[in-house]
C-alpha cells in the first residue's frame, strides 16, 4: 500500500503517539526477523495501521531495541505478535504481486523491479505457505484489476472494488466472527478509499504517460487535473467510504488503539484526501516531514 | 447480565444527568440512521438494545419502579413496504424487477439481484431498472455508480418521489455521527482546515526506507 493512512496528530496524546510509533517499529522488526533484511524496504504506515486493527486484546509490553536505522539510540517497539506477523506477511505478498505486475507492464524501466523482486523472492515463497488464502485473493484481484485496466473500464467503483476486496481479504484470517465482519467492512472501504486516493494522486503522471487511470475515463478528462465538479463528485465517494469505516469502527472495541483509529476515521483520512485533491499532499507534507526526519536522524 | 453502568461507560456513582448524557451520546452513535443500508446494521441494533436495556435497568434501580427508556429505535426492524412502483404489470420484466426489489429491500443476495437485472435486455431497461441497479451499487458501497443510476432513473421518470429522494439522499452527503470535538465531515468542506494540514500529521513515510520516527 502507499502510506496515505495517517492519524491526525493533535487528536492524540503523547502516549498514543509513542504507542503507534512502537507498532510501526514493531512491524519493521517483524519484517526483518520474519522475512529477512530486505523486507523492511516495503514498510509503510498503512500496514502499521493494519496491524493495530488486527491487534490482540493484550497490548503487550514495549521493548527498547537498537535497529538498523537507529543502531545506537535504539527505538521502542512491540515484540512480534500475531497481528504484526499477519500485517508483515500481507505486506510481503502484496508487494510481491505488485512487483510482478510492474514487471509485466510494458514500457517501464524494469531494473528496479527486478532487483526488488529478487530481494523479496525468498520471503514471498516462505510467506505464501502460511497465507495461501490471502495470496490467492491478492493474485485474483490484481489480475481482475489488470483486466479492467486493459479493457479501459469507464467506472471508478469497479477497479476500486478489486483493491477493496483484496484488503478485506485480510479479515478472513480473523477468528472472532463479529470482529471479522467489522473488519471485513472496514477494510473493504479502507481499500476502496486507498485506491481512489491513489488514483487522484497519480492522475497527472498517468495522464502524461498515457497509463490507465479510472478518473480519466470516469470524468472524461482532457488534461491531468480534476475539475472542481469532478473533485466534489470524487469526494462524495471518499466521504461515503470514510463514514462506513467510522460506523464499522464503533462496533468493535479496539482497546488502547481506539484513539489512533478514531483520529484516522474521523479526521486523518479527510485531511489526506483533501490534500491529495488540492495537490498539496507531497508539497506540504513531504518536505516538512523529510526535514524533520533529517533532524531526528 | 452485564453491568449496566459498564455498558454506558459511567461509574455507578454517576448522577442521573451524567447517565442521561452518556446514554444519549451512545444512542446517537448507534442510532439506526447511522447504519441505514449498512451490512453491519444488525450489530448496531444489538448495541442499541444493550444500551436501552442498561439505561432502563439503571432507571428502574434508581427510581425503585419500572420506567421505560426513551428507546432510540433499538427494537426497530426494517419493515418491508409493499412495492407500489411504476413498472407494474405481469410481463416477465416486471416480475424480474419485482424479485430484485424484494431481494434488495430484504437484504438478500446482491449477486443474485445483479444477475436478474442482467437478464433484462438493454433496450428494455427503464427507470425502475436503473433505480434498482442503483440500490445494488449502493449496498455494495459503490456510491459513484449508485448516483449515476439514480440520476438515470430520475431523468427517465422525473415525477417519481422514491427515485428523487434516493438521489437527494446520496447527494446530500448527510451528516453522520461524529465524536465530541471532531468537526470534520467531508474531504471537500470549507477551507479552514487546509492550513492546518502540514502540521497535522503525526508520521511521515520515506517511501519505505529503514526508518522509524
Amino acid at each position: 500500500m502507499f502510506g496515505y493512512v495517517r492519524p491526525s496528530e493533535p487528536r492524540l496524546s503523547e502516549e498514543d503517539k509513542q504507542r503507534f510509533r512502537a507498532a510501526y517499529c514493531g512491524l519493521c522488526r517483524t519484517l526483518g526477523e520474519r522475512h529477512g533484511l530486505s523486507a523492511p524496504f516495503i514498510l509503510n504506515y498503512d500496514f502499521a495501521f493494519l496491524s493495530i486493527l488486527l491487534w490482540p486484546p493484550e497490548t503487550g509490553t514495549v521493548l527498547h531495541r537498537p535497529c538498523l536505522a537507529h543502531p545506537v539510540q535504539g527505538r521502542d517497539c512491540f515484540p512480534q505478535n500475531p497481528a504484526l506477523e499477519l500485517a508483515a506477511d500481507c505486506s510481503v505478498i502484496l508487494a510481491w504481486w505488485q512487483l510482478q505486475d510492474a514487471l509485466t507492464d510494458p514500457g517501464k524501466g524494469k531494473g528496479k523491479y527486478r532487483l526488488l523482486s529478487g530481494l523479496l523472492k525468498n520471503a514471498y515463497e516462505r510467506t505464501v505457505r502460511n497465507r495461501p488464502n490471502f495470496d490467492r485473493t491478492t493474485r485474483e484481484q490484481l489480475e481482475r484489476l489488470r483486466y479492467l485496466e486493459q479493457a479501459g473500464c469507464p467506472t471508478m467503483d469497479e477497479p476500486a472494488d478489486t483493491f477493496a476486496r483484496l484488503l478485506s481479504g485480510v479479515s478472513d484470517e480473523v477468528k472472532e466472527p463479529v470482529r471479522r465482519r467489522v473488519l471485513q467492512q472496514f477494510l473493504y472501504h479502507l481499500g476502496r478509499w486507498i485506491y481512489l486516493v491513489d488514483a487522484a494522486d497519480d492522475l497527472e503522471d498517468d495522464f502524461s504517460s498515457g497509463s490507465y487511470n479510472p478518473l480519466i475515463r470516469r470524468f472524461s478528462l482532457t488534461n491531468g487535473t480534476l475539475t472542481e465538479e469532478a473533485k466534489e463528485t470524487l469526494a462524495l465517494s471518499l466521504d461515503h467510504s470514510i463514514r462506513l469505516m467510522a460506523a464499522a469502527f464503533e462496533l468493535w472495541d479496539f482497546g488502547v488503539w481506539a484513539p489512533v483509529i478514531r483520529s484516522v476515521v474521523y479526521e486523518g483520512l479527510f485531511l489526506v484526501g483533501r490534500s491529495v485533491l488540492d495537490r498539496t499532499f507531497h508539497t506540504a507534507v513531504w518536505p516538512r516531514s523529510a526535514a524533520r526526519n533529517k533532524e531526528k536522524l | 447480565m452485564t453491568d449496566p453502568y459498564e455498558v454506558l461507560n459511567v461509574p455507578n456513582t454517576a448522577t442521573d444527568e451524567e447517565i442521561k448524557k452518556a446514554y444519549r451520546a451512545l444512542a446517537r452513535k448507534y442510532h439506526p440512521d447511522n447504519y441505514h443500508d449498512n451490512p453491519l446494521a444488525d450489530l448496531a441494533q444489538e448495541k442499541m438494545k444493550e444500551i436501552n436495556a442498561a439505561y432502563d435497568a439503571i432507571q428502574r434501580e434508581r427510581s425503585g419502579h419500572g420506567r421505560a427508556a426513551p428507546n432510540y429505535g433499538g427494537g426497530q426492524t426494517a419493515a418491508y413496504q409493499e412495492y407500489t412502483g411504476s413498472s407494474q404489470g405481469t410481463s416477465a420484466e416486471a416480475q424480474i424487477l419485482y424479485q430484485v426489489r424484494w431481494a434488495v429491500m430484504m437484504g438478500g443476495s446482491l449477486e443474485q439481484a445483479e444477475r436478474l437485472l442482467a437478464q433484462i435486455p438493454e433496450s428494455r431497461r427503464g427507470a425502475e431498472w436503473s433505480f434498482l441497479m442503483g440500490q445494488v451499487c449502493y449496498r455494495r458501497g459503490w456510491v459513484d455508480e449508485a448516483r449515476r443510476c439514480y440520476q438515470a432513473a430520475c431523468a427517465r421518470e422525473p415525477g417519481n418521489i422514491e427515485y428523487r429522494s434516493a438521489l437527494d439522499n446520496l447527494n446530500q452527503n448527510r451528516t453522520a455521527y461524529r465524536p465530541d470535538g471532531y468537526g470534520m465531515s467531508s474531504t471537500c468542506s470549507g477551507g479552514e482546515l487546509c492550513g492546518r494540514l502540514a502540521c497535522t500529521y503525526l508520521m511521515c513515510n520515506l517511501g519505505g526506507c529503514f526508518y522509524c520516527c
